[in-house]
């Protein structure tokens, strides 16, 4: 099996298919400290793509619970409990396997197959309260503390793909000019291979047409240098599209470079699984470290705790405010003089914000109007 | 890989010395009669022929599902058919999701000489297949099942351009509601109505079959006590494919799949070698 280069892992590793890095990899960072699970995302998303018959159930994009949530049921725990134990110290190659490496001869990916069932709980009371709080907790005796995040979850148009490695009629194709990862429409048979081998199981089967789908990256607005729509409707500006290097060619102006490569503090999700996805998190700094590092690989401890050091960082701080500022891609950003601004990819200003947002303060009682009005903080 | 393919040709040689020639007598009957009696088969002689879990290309299937297939064949000199019956304890046609077809499927060479792989040909060498599925016969019987069918407890609130009151959007087409079902847009064979239960398919190697359209050949298949009989007929002379000549030695392959036991795509139990396949002449 051909041999390819995952710098998420360290590593070379295993891979059906020869290495081929597209011109440019569009990727989404994501700050999970800001996601309060509106799913204005997931609504954005569904009604621009998946409204039609068979595509009742589908949510490409998808904000769950963790660490109960999981939309199929328990993708995350079942892959990895499939997996077995795999080990990774900090600052050092993967040493276990991963999924393509521990697939049997007969496989090209480990995986699982979710069904029907699987599917029916998209984030349905998962984070509802346990009980009245007069009434004292609900759920006793956990056996970890009381904490929880929101996870959005996209296609991560992986590098590596294992959907597009287990098609068997390669119907599935990577997009060269910026690394979208599609189902050819026309060619799909609906074998179901790529709803297996996607451990983010992030294809998924339209039993109406009776071929599978899944996040297409919103290629026609990217192709127009617009954000996904689910990047667009953050209305927690959560959210940051654009194009990654990998990190031997990585630049500091480049608004996902600078979170990824530069800073250190957004990292890819079961990088492990070795798909080397292109979605990346800004890690919650209140959850458990040990699930973070799980979650995120051995360098989650280091973003959280560059994370709460971006007080001291006027770029980045500027950055994350340049986050949900524009529907456009940002090829480049400059932060100068109490000023973010974004660029596109031949340099022109899309967009300038003021890092820290003017503070203005007003008399309780206005006279003039001859009414109260209240300061918020 | 290398070592699958070692042990596919040592098989392979093993099948061509085991396999028994499948003879198609000559009967006074109009093959092209649908749907085809199994009793036209009365008089033919039926062969055991041995499969095994496909072999050559992942994702294959662990074990051998379906050990044999038992073959009969027939022709009127025009047109061949062939009665396929092999043991599967669920009669299996997809629909929800995780669910796949029962099939079988009978691979041509389209030319005698040199024969091509018989795993699905190769490039400029290709292969003609007839690929049967109970989701097709389904569809033909019944039409596609529907969301409702599928699923009878979802109540999703409305799909677009598709109101019970069509007030103003009288003038929505077919073609426009189209646009909301991804392999319909895409003219995807796979997601409309089928009408024959017998896709033919043309393949120059894994991978690389594509569905002909107008498809010349027919099949209908039974499922009872545990097995299926499917009957699958073509004319002799396809339209650029394939070509059986009366008293003339031809070729065969057989695939079949359990979809019950999630067997699809290269999933499937296929003979190992060609077999022969003797017409009775004129």
């Amino acid at each position: 099996m051909p041999k390819v280069k995952n710098w998420q892992i360290g590593r070379e590793m295993e891979y059906p298919y020869e290495g081929q890095r597209p011109k440019r990899q569009w990727a989404i960072v994501f700050d999970l400290n800001k996601c309060i699970a509106c799913q204005t995302c997931t609504l954005a998303c569904k009604t621009t793509w998946t409204s039609g018959q068979g595509q009742e159930y589908m949510f490409w994009n998808n904000v769950e619970t963790k660490p109960y949530g999981g939309y199929p049921l328990g993708w995350d725990v079942r892959i990895l409990e499939k997996l077995g134990r795999q080990d990774w110290e900090k600052n050092a190659p993967l040493e276990g396997k991963t999924v393509f490496e521990a697939a049997a001869p007969t496989e090209r990916a480990l995986h699982f197959f979710p069904k029907d069932e699987d599917w029916m709980y998209p984030n349905n009371g998962e984070d509802d309260c346990a009980g009245r709080v007069e009434g004292g907790c609900h759920i006793k005796d956990l056996p970890h503390d009381r904490w929880f995040f929101y996870l959005p979850r996209t296609c991560a148009h992986c590098t590596y793909p294992a959907c597009l490695a287990a098609c068997p009629r390669k119907a599935i194709y990577k997009r060269a000019e910026d690394g979208i990862v599609l189902i050819d429409q026309s060619r799909c048979k609906g074998y179901g291979e790529c709803v297996r081998a996607c451990p983010y199981k992030k294809s998924m089967y339209n039993p109406a047409t009776r071929v599978s789908e899944k996040c297409v990256g919103c290629y026609p607005a990217v192709e127009q240098g617009l954000q996904p729509m689910c990047v667009q409707n953050c209305i927690g500006k959560i959210r940051i599209m654009g194009f990654i290097s990998p990190p031997w060619t990585a630049r500091a102006d480049n608004p996902v470079d600078y979170l990824v490569h530069k800073k250190g503090i957004a990292l890819p999700y079961y990088p492990q699984l070795g798909l080397e996805p292109n979605i990346y998190y800004i890690p919650p700094v209140h959850a458990p470290r040990e699930y973070l590092a799980q979650m995120f690989g051995p360098q989650a401890d280091d973003a959280v705790k560059r994370y709460l050091e971006l007080r001291q960082d006027p770029i980045a701080q500027g950055l994350l405010v340049l986050m949900g500022s524009t529907d456009c891609i940002l090829h480049s950003f400059k932060v100068a003089d109490g000023l973010a601004s974004g660029y596109d990819e031949k340099g022109g200003e899309i967009v300038q914000v003021p890092v820290v947002e003017p503070l203005h303060a007003r008399a309780a009682y206005d006279e003039k109007l001859a009414t109260v009005r209240t300061n918020t903080p | 890989m290398r070592t699958a393919f070692w042990m596919a040709a040592i098989l392979s040689n093993l099948g061509a010395h085991l396999g028994a020639d499948i003879m198609a007598g000559k009967v006074a009957l109009d093959l092209s009669v649908q749907p085809l009696k199994e009793d036209v088969f009365k008089e033919a002689k039926e062969e055991v022929v041995t499969l095994m879990a496909q072999p050559m290309v992942a994702p294959r299937p662990a074990t051998t599902l379906t050990p044999e297939i038992r073959v009969r064949a027939v022709h009127d000199g025009h047109w061949i058919a062939f009665l396929l019956t092999w043991a599967d304890t669920e009669r299996s046609e997809a629909g929800r999701l995780g669910e796949f077809s029962d099939a079988v499927a009978l691979e041509f060479p389209v030319k005698e000489e040199p024969l091509p792989p018989i795993f699905m040909g190769t490039k400029d060498m290709p292969v003609h297949l007839l690929h049967w599925r109970a989701q097709y016969q389904r569809d033909r019987e019944k039409g596609p099942p529907e969301m409702k069918d599928l699923y009878p407890n979802m109540n999703p609130d409305m799909y677009p351009m598709d109101f019970k009151d069509q007030g103003k959007l009288q003038g929505i087409s077919e073609e426009m509601r189209e646009v909301y079902s991804h392999g319909k847009a895409a003219g995807n064979p796979q997601s409309y109505r089928k009408e024959s239960a017998v896709d033919e398919i043309f393949a120059e190697g894994f991978g690389s079959s594509s569905i002909i359209h107008n498809p010349q050949s027919h099949g209908e298949g039974r499922w009872s006590d545990g097995r299926w009989a499917v009957v699958l007929a073509r004319p002799l002379a396809l339209v650029n494919g394939s070509v059986l000549v009366p008293g003339q030695p031809g070729h065969i392959g057989l695939a079949v799949w359990q979809g019950g036991q999630d067997e699809v795509g290269a999933r499937k139990c296929v003979t190992m070698s060609w077999i022969t396949l003797l017409m009775a002449g004129e």
